[in-house]
């Protein structure tokens, strides 16, 4: 009897001012961090998305009487700005805590790629900054664990274990699965932990294609997805996605709520299907076998591997220089400085540098607020630049 | 098919981008089994086609005029009646037998207007640019303004080369644009060079194109950037002016004037430059852009250019924005990673801008009004 696994992904990267090389190293009190524009996005998406998605998810929770189970993931800095801008977001997100019924997942707090630096020190100090939020905010200490993207790596694996975690998520890929079916858990090669992989098909329905009117599966309806959930085998199908599918990457119009609320109901009324949280799913099965994966995967993009963040020569360019001040900011114990640096570090600053083209490159252009990759490199190195020259 | 095509220029002699088009297009269409007889006013350089689907007719003793708007009266005034005689000549040595008239810009306009209803044959018009644009949108003349209308409206179907262009068509001279089409210009490849510090604007001097912007925004990064050598290709009725403003700016040391360069010259330096920017105020398309690009050289064009909403791996400035121009500049010269990614990728996406491409949508174009 396969459990329903749903868990989604809240995040917000704090986007950049605009930064020319002639402000490198002369405006020593410019932000680099776009605080108007940070608010007016946060404060749409809070509105279209955040917190009519919550009090729909807690009714559904009362409806079904704890039946229906759900998991989050919060970034470090969509809390800071829900303290910020909205501080009724993390309160509602409090309020589904309460009920039992939802899960939190760990991950690096500032959603960063620091899982890919030469050494792990700084990927360790992020999860525990996530760690102690976590703990502030819902006197909780999460089980599973799932990295920026679902970057996953052997070594990635090794040392989330090695930190005390009981499960780790990342991409159903055939890459690392070829025949096997991700409605499983696996076993790292390297390491003692569970692996939840990401049903990208039945996940990408509804993050990717519910408004897709070429879609053959158009309109997806909450009957029918439950009758698809029905016929699959294996003990777990995860649905993981980004939060914001509900109410911003498809709009209300698209019916998107609707489905949602309805989804539940049509899903129980097959008697072999439950829900289950992250943490009950690791609970609850055993593994089936091992996965290798030297190289790190992720979900991203069509390639489910690293390249959307480190794609091409602009996206390594950046992400080299600002790994490479690390010991230097460290030096300093300066917090503001170490600050900046982590805010720098969020993975969506490299995103928006990506060069792929093709349906890839749409995703790209819909998330990024810059005209193209090329304005993305500019405006980020010219600001790595200034960083540079504060420390020297 | 057969096909009456109405030109101006054609390579080896050149003004622009009508050229280019011309030249790309109607080799595309000949060897595509298009029949295409190429009317032209006589030049002083040898002309001509070894495809047997292309012939290319010179008609008249006119020597033809280097600028599509002069501003010296006295020239403009002996111009305006070369370009007279020359359609006048052209209605009078095109007979019968074509499929499509297909004539452009305003140069050929009347003739293209009086075929159409001499021979009964339907008439395509393309249009490279409009009086809007070559005034750079200060003042632009009347009269040029009425020869374009009529020959819109009296066109079966119009080639715009760039949605830019189709709104202008629509906006400012009432056109339906049902009976528009949109068809983006395409690049002969040139040869990647030795790149040198060199930053190039290349381009008719007028007020369209723009080098005065360029010019401000070379005395920005000159402070940053003081190895980097600023390059001003062509010539034009502004050059003067911007010889002045390149000493009152105090780059004159930075700055380099060509005047007029010969079609290998002009490969040369899109091939050893590092930066190419085009400034124009109005642009409808922007061959060099393309131009630059498939020799390795990353572009920075306006915004508002046709070239830009077609083409990805470019930079985009205001042309008026020469804050931001410099930034982009500099940041050329400065992020080799930058420099390396936009000439690779930009490269690539060349590929797509192919004259087979435009001579398809072209042929499309015919197909409908036949």
């Amino acid at each position: 009897m396969p459990s329903i696994c749903f868990y989604f992904e809240v995040h917000q990267p704090m986007r950049l001012n605009k930064f020319s090389v002639f402000n490198i190293g002369n405006k020593s009190d410019y932000s680099y961090f776009n605080k108007q524009l940070n608010k007016d996005i946060f404060l749409k998406v809070a509105r279209k998305c955040y917190l009519p998605t919550n009090n729909l998810l807690l009714d559904l929770i009362h409806k079904y009487d704890g039946k229906f189970r759900i998991s989050f993931s919060l970034t470090g800095t969509f809390v800071e700005f829900c303290e910020q801008f909205i501080p009724e977001v993390i309160d509602s997100f409090k309020e589904l805590f309460k009920t039992g019924a939802v899960d939190m997942i760990e991950e690096t707090y500032y959603h960063s790629l620091s899982s890919l630096y030469d050494d792990m020190d700084e990927f360790e100090d992020q999860v525990k900054m996530h760690r102690q939020m976590i703990k502030r905010l819902f006197n909780y200490k999460p089980k599973v664990f799932r990295n920026t993207e679902a970057i996953y790596d052997n070594r990635i694996a090794k040392k989330v274990a090695e930190m005390g975690y009981k499960g780790i998520i990342t991409e159903g890929t055939e890459k690392i699965l070829q025949w096997r079916s991700a409605n499983y858990l696996y076993k790292p090669i390297t390491t003692d932990l569970k692996v939840l992989l990401r049903n990208y098909t039945l996940s990408d329905d509804v993050g990717f294609r519910f408004s897709a009117k070429m879609w053959p599966g158009h309109p997806l309806t909450a009957d029918k997805y439950a009758s698809w959930m029905a016929k699959s085998q294996g003990d777990l199908i995860n649905l993981f996605m980004d939060y914001e599918t509900f109410g911003e990457h498809h709009w209300t119009e698209t019916g998107i709520f609707d489905f949602l609320e309805h989804f539940p109901g049509e899903a129980l009324k097959h008697d072999h299907l439950d829900f289950v949280t992250v943490r009950e799913a690791i609970e609850r099965y055993e593994t089936v076998g091992e996965i290798d994966v030297p190289w790190a995967i992720s979900w991203a993009d069509a390639d489910r591997d690293v390249s959307t963040w480190l794609g091409n020569d602009m996206q390594i360019a950046c992400f080299n220089e600002l790994k490479n001040i690390g010991k230097k900011i460290k030096e300093t114990g300066d917090p503001e400085l170490i600050n900046t640096w982590r805010r720098l570090q969020t993975s969506d600053h490299l995103y928006y540098v990506s060069t792929k083209g093709l349906e890839d490159g749409d995703v790209h252009k819909y998330f990024s607020p810059y005209d193209g990759p090329y304005d993305g490199f500019i405006n980020y190195m010219n600001i790595l630049q200034d960083f540079k020259h504060k420390l020297y | 098919m057969r096909v009456a095509m109405i030109g101006w220029e054609y390579p080896p002699f050149k003004a622009g981008g009508l050229a280019t088009h011309c030249y790309g297009l109607t080799r595309s269409l000949a060897d595509k089994g298009i029949k295409v007889d190429f009317y032209m006013p006589k030049t002083k350089h040898a002309t001509g086609s070894e495809k047997d689907n292309l012939n290319i007719i010179e008609v008249g003793e006119t020597e033809i005029f280097p600028y599509d708007r002069p501003d010296n009266k006295e020239l403009a005034g002996q111009f305006f009646e070369a370009v007279y005689r020359y359609n006048d000549l052209v209605v009078s040595k095109v007979k019968g037998n074509y499929d499509v008239i297909h004539c452009h810009d305003w140069l050929t306009m009347k003739a293209g207007i009086a075929l159409k209803y001499k021979t009964n044959t339907p008439l395509v018009l393309t249009v490279h640019s409009t009086e809007y644009d070559r005034s750079g949108w200060l003042y632009p003349n009347q009269w040029f303004i009425d020869i374009e209308r009529e020959g819109m409206e009296k066109a079966d179907r119009i080639i715009a080369v760039s949605h830019f262009t189709k709104r202008v068509i629509v906006e400012k001279y009432g056109i339906n644009p049902d009976k528009i089409s949109v068809v983006h210009n395409a690049v002969y490849p040139i040869p990647e060079g030795h790149k040198k510090d060199i930053v190039l604007f290349l381009g008719r001097l007028t007020i369209q194109k723009g080098a005065e912007f360029f010019l401000r925004a070379a005395q920005k990064v000159k402070d940053f950037e003081p190895d980097t050598q600023f390059v001003v290709a062509g010539i034009g009725d502004m050059l003067p002016r911007l010889i002045t403003q390149a000493l009152d700016l105090g780059i004159s040391d930075k700055v380099i004037f060509t005047g007029r360069l010969t079609e290998d010259e002009v490969k040369h330096i899109y091939g050893i430059s590092s930066v190419y920017v085009m400034p124009s105020v109005s642009e409808p398309f922007g061959i060099t852009a393309l131009e630059a690009i498939s020799a390795g050289t990353p572009t920075i064009a306006s915004k508002t250019a046709g070239f830009s909403e077609a083409f990805n791996n470019c930079l985009r400035v205001d042309f008026w924005d020469t804050d931001e121009m410099a930034n982009k500049i500099i940041s050329l010269i400065r992020y080799k990673p930058l420099h390396m990614t936009l000439s690779k990728e930009g490269k690539r996406e060349i590929d797509l801008f192919t004259w087979d491409r435009v001579a398809d949508k072209t042929i499309e174009v015919y197909n409908g009004v036949k």
